[in-house]
């Protein structure tokens, strides 16, 4: 049933996608009609889409590796210290997981503001605003997105790190290799299948992130400077109840994931790796 | 003594002394600066739901406020049907949370365990519904509800999100399920354990922790949901959850932003409490496995 | 067990499932009960309590005139609206039979097919004739009326008198003399915006465009022409755009603000003027410049005029899918009567739509003065067609004025553009 859950919606997506549908359609206020390509054509042919797909493919990577560093220096920092940090570090991450996106990207967006925000004050910065700079609001959005999501990489990787057999951790602790080396040659191949997890899941999210750009560049920043596909979706398509656009852009964004994912999983298979 | 006991209580010794080595205070002073980096946007949020209404933006960004007040806080609590509103919110978290981590556990041992064709395939298709913006997914989503008759009622909340967050719980159950050595389930049924008990006595502590992950991952998710939450729940306002009550201080042109910080502070402590409650488990995962 | 059975329901959606996307059959209801309960759906604001004791007196009144009659009014967010009011068109069932809805949404909900046409009704209805020419245009949609307005809203120039005062400066008659005003502000005072303005507050920048004489578009019933690469509306443009740079509003800050951006700096005393609402009252009230402000109708070209503004606010309207169209209709005129509105602006402050009611609260009110005085003056609207939240959400008026003040186009190529977009949208959505 939850598969018919997923598998249904998705079908209709594709089927959206090359209809006109719009809101007037699905209220049955006008009949639907067969597009063929028409929507995908609309789309491959509008040069922003291209620009903003490039920026949403840099964006997204510059998010995974930053995430996925910082969870999982932080995870194994975690099996290193005792209860009391452990927790206060735990329960910030938890804060940051928790507090919705929408609050979060108004936080940061409030500490960081150029008149009002205490970031500028503290690093003696005067009224510099972050969000001018294309390459700057990137980085500010990049920022939150990390604080937000890297503590699902942290709990997800020290829980995998607390199943570890100890056998294997015994081995190469009595050979006294330096933490780095137990990362790198014991634990990431012990880890890989949530390793796995973890990375297909931050390119997932990442690639469709939308409530922090749109919060925090003011809806896709500068004259669109730092839109991203999902944005640029709700821009074109949503927003206008434009569904079987917004449709077509969607089974872009599927194709391009699942290649991405396909590509990585093949990657893996060659190291040799069973999935 | 069980060679199951044996060989966890080995594993528990070596453990600990992998985490027990020189740099501690070190590690443990960057540990609690990072928390304290990542916990200041969460202060300033509390803080500014604590703020007089000017305050929030002003030019004088102090990091403490001379005169807190509960304006804010009354303005959430004060909202018609707000109770309603936190105990569908925690009906809907929990049933997806238990469902999901239920069907996932059972899931994962059985795409890890048993071989079969188009597993992979399977795995991954798993994730395609992940692919593609929800808000492509919601109308489609609408009209299987509004077939079904669910829509206005919490089950249109509950079975997308668990069906949403059930790709990602099978596929991190498989890696828990997969990191124990088939020697131990060999061993269980030597020691005269049925295919159930050894799921459950065995198996089940041993992948705790990677259970408590996904918890925390799909009850985070549900928690915090606005868009099934605006689109599936239309005309019966006693059904909404807690992310409306927020939704509430985001009036264009003249947002409210201490209703804000201070509805999303009400929001995240729950979570928080919900964590609390689980990380034991999530650090002493394989402490269950020894008390059997 | 209940799953199962829903199972089953799945498979069966799956098998019937045509080629075709699901649509839903959302024609008008033939029927028009007497009895029985009306769905009423207002926006959730705030400080909602008094907003619902006006309306509750207004139900009573109601239920005892119709007996057989009930009312459940469901206070939203606004947050919400887009979702739940394209769910009410999808689903009947779970619509209610009257909405409260923005009336930058009208045309937009006609399209959907979802609001009943009340021409007659509204013809019909006595206290009509007093409703003010641009709210009535703000529910008419190619000829017809889909609703009636509810409460307007309208900007205004508001300044820090403390700032005039000890600069000595008059306050500025006409355009021209805002916009120096603003820059011998700013050379006075280097930590003051003269004037602040944002690259995104749409709103805010129409007037300029208005008062040379520029539309967004022109055209009439369904079909319309972007207008905004005229060479009136590029003066306006222009004068607009001048106000960003370090002799007023920074670009780097201010190329990004929003209309409630720019009140949050005058409400914190960083800028010396600011083009804001009869809503944001509150707001500046809250801040640091309480007792040390003022506000005036935003100047025209010609000393003395008012610059036209934009007339925002929400209307009324009746859902076609309505089985109680008569009971509906009714109870729309009620709680937008005269009688109603002004309870209302007692209540919440919102302007009512009646030129009449207006005059009378703005004696009562001394505040809402030069708000009344600019809507009494001119005001505008935003093309009536369903491309408009197409044009909005697509941020085409902000990208242009973004585009200027950061440098990458002139006001000529950027507004060209614009009127590209523009026009797209009006092809595409009709």
């Amino acid at each position: 049933m939850l598969g018919g859950l997923l598998a249904y919606p998705i079908y209709q997506l594709g089927l959206i996608s090359v209809f006109h549908y719009t809101q007037a359609q699905v209220s049955g206020g006008e009949p639907t009609t067969f597009e063929g390509f028409g929507n995908y054509s609309r789309l491959f042919s509008d040069g922003q889409f291209w620009e903003v797909l490039l920026a949403t493919v840099a964006f997204a990577a510059a998010c995974v590796v930053s995430t996925l560093a910082v969870g999982c220096a932080l995870a194994v920092l975690l099996t290193r210290v005792r209860a009391v940090p452990r927790l206060a570090l735990m329960l910030a991450a938890l804060g940051a997981w928790a507090t919705p996106a929408i609050t979060g990207s108004t936080v940061w967006l409030f500490l960081f503001d150029a008149d009002f925000g205490p970031v500028n004050r503290v690093l003696g910065l005067g009224d510099h605003s972050w969000t001018y700079g294309r390459f700057s609001a990137f980085f500010l959005v990049l920022l939150e997105v990390v604080w937000c999501s890297f503590p699902f990489v942290m709990v997800t990787v020290y829980a995998g790190i607390r199943a570890v057999p100890a056998e294997v951790l015994e081995a190469a602790a009595l050979d006294g290799a330096s933490p780095w080396r137990i990362w790198r040659s014991v634990l990431v191949p012990m880890l890989r299948p949530i390793l796995v997890v973890v990375t297909v899941q931050s390119v997932i999210w990442d690639f469709k992130v939308f409530t922090q750009i749109y919060v925090m560049t003011g809806g896709g920043g500068i004259a669109g400077q730092n839109l991203v596909l999902n944005v640029y979706a709700y821009q074109k398509a949503f927003a206008s109840s434009q569904y079987s656009l917004g449709a077509a852009i969607g089974v872009v964004m599927l194709l391009i994931l699942l290649a991405v994912t396909l590509v990585y999983l093949r990657l893996l298979r060659r190291q040799g790796e069973e999935l | 003594m069980s060679p199951v006991r044996q060989d966890v209580e080995s594993r528990v010794n070596l453990l600990r002394r992998f985490t027990r080595r020189p740099g501690r205070t070190a590690a443990e002073a960057t540990a609690l600066v990072v928390a304290a980096v990542v916990a200041f946007p969460l202060y300033w949020m509390v803080l500014s739901a604590f703020k007089p209404a000017g305050e929030i933006r002003s030019d004088e960004p102090r990091p403490w406020t001379s005169a807190p007040t509960l304006d804010s806080f009354r303005r959430v609590f004060g909202q018609q049907d707000f109770g309603r509103y936190f105990l569908n919110s925690v009906v809907v978290a929990v049933a997806v949370v238990i469902a999901s981590a239920f069907i996932a556990f059972l899931a994962a041992t059985a795409v890890t365990r048993f071989r079969f064709r188009l597993r992979t395939t399977l795995l991954i298709m798993f994730l395609v519904a992940q692919m593609v913006p929800v808000e492509a997914l919601t109308i489609p989503l609408f009209f299987v509800m509004r077939d079904l008759g669910q829509l206005n009622t919490l089950w249109s909340l509950i079975l997308p999100h668990i069906a949403f967050s059930l790709p990602f719980a099978i596929w991190m159950l498989r890696g828990f399920v997969k990191g124990v050595p088939e020697a131990l389930e060999e061993a269980a049924y030597m020691d005269g354990a049925s295919r159930a008990r050894f799921l459950w006595q065995i198996l089940f502590p041993l992948v705790l922790p990677g259970l408590v992950a996904t918890s925390v991952f799909s009850f985070i998710s549900a928690w915090n949901d606005f868009l099934f939450a605006k689109s599936f729940i239309i005309s019966d306002i006693s059904q909404s959850t807690l992310p409306m009550a927020l939704l509430v201080f985001y009036k264009p042109d003249d947002p409210d932003w201490g209703g804000v910080m201070a509805a999303s502070t009400v929001m995240t402590i729950p979570v928080l409490v919900f964590f609390v409650l689980v990380q034991r488990r999530l650090v002493s995962g394989l402490g269950g496995a020894v008390k059997d | 067990m209940k799953l199962s059975v829903r199972m089953v329901a799945v498979a069966a959606v799956l098998a019937t499932a045509a080629c075709t996307p699901q649509t839903s059959g959302n024609s008008a209801s033939d029927k028009d009960e007497k009895t029985g309960t009306l769905r009423v759906w207002l926006f959730q604001e705030v400080n909602n309590q008094p907003k619902e004791q006006v309306v509750d007196s207004v139900l009573a009144e109601f239920e005892k005139e119709h007996e057989g009659a009930e009312v459940t009014v469901e206070y939203i967010p606004v947050e919400t609206r887009a979702q739940r009011i394209k769910a009410a068109f999808n689903d009947p069932e779970s619509a209610p039979d009257l909405i409260e809805y923005g009336n930058t949404d009208t045309a937009g909900y006609v399209k959907d097919g979802g609001l009943a046409d009340v021409t007659e009704d509204f013809g019909a209805w006595n206290e009509a004739k007093d409703t003010d020419p641009t709210a009535r245009q703000s529910v008419t949609v190619g000829g017809k009326v889909y609703g009636v307005p509810y409460f307007v809203g309208v900007r205004a120039l508001y300044y820090r008198t403390d700032v005039f005062e000890e600069l000595g400066l008059d306050v500025p008659e006409t355009q021209e003399e805002l916009i120096s005003t603003a820059k011998e502000i700013r050379a006075a005072k280097p930590d003051l915006y003269g004037l602040a303005v944002g690259g995104a507050y749409t709103y805010g920048a129409m007037p300029f465009i208005w008062a040379h004489g520029g539309e967004l578009a022109t055209g009439k019933g369904g079909s319309y022409a972007a207008a905004i690469d005229s060479a009136a509306a590029r003066k306006g443009i222009e004068a607009y755009t001048s106000l960003f740079g370090d002799d007023n509003c920074p670009a780097a800050k201010c190329a990004a603000m929003t209309g409630n951006d720019t009140i949050t700096a005058f409400a914190a005393g960083k800028a010396a003027m600011a083009i804001g609402g009869d809503f944001s009252h509150a707001a500046v009230e809250a801040g640091k410049v309480k007792g040390a402000y003022k506000v005036v109708p935003l100047p025209g070209l010609k000393a003395g005029s008012i610059a036209p503004a934009f007339a925002g606010g929400n209307n009324l309207g009746v859902l076609k899918s309505t089985t109680h169209r008569t009971l509906a209709v009714d109870l729309m005129k009620r709680l937008a009567s005269k009688k109603a509105q002004g309870e209302l602006f007692e209540a919440m402050g919102f302007l009512p739509t009646f030129s009449d009611v207006r005059q009378q609260v703005a004696a009562k009110e001394p505040f809402v003065k030069p708000f009344v005085e600019t809507l009494a003056a001119d005001t505008r609207f935003v093309p009536a067609s369903p491309a408009w939240a197409q044009i909005d959400a697509g941020a085409v008026l902000p990208t242009m004025f973004q585009e200027i003040v950061s440098g990458k186009k002139d006001v000529d190529s950027a507004s060209a553009d614009a009127a590209r977009k523009m026009n797209d949208a009006f092809g595409s959505a009709g």
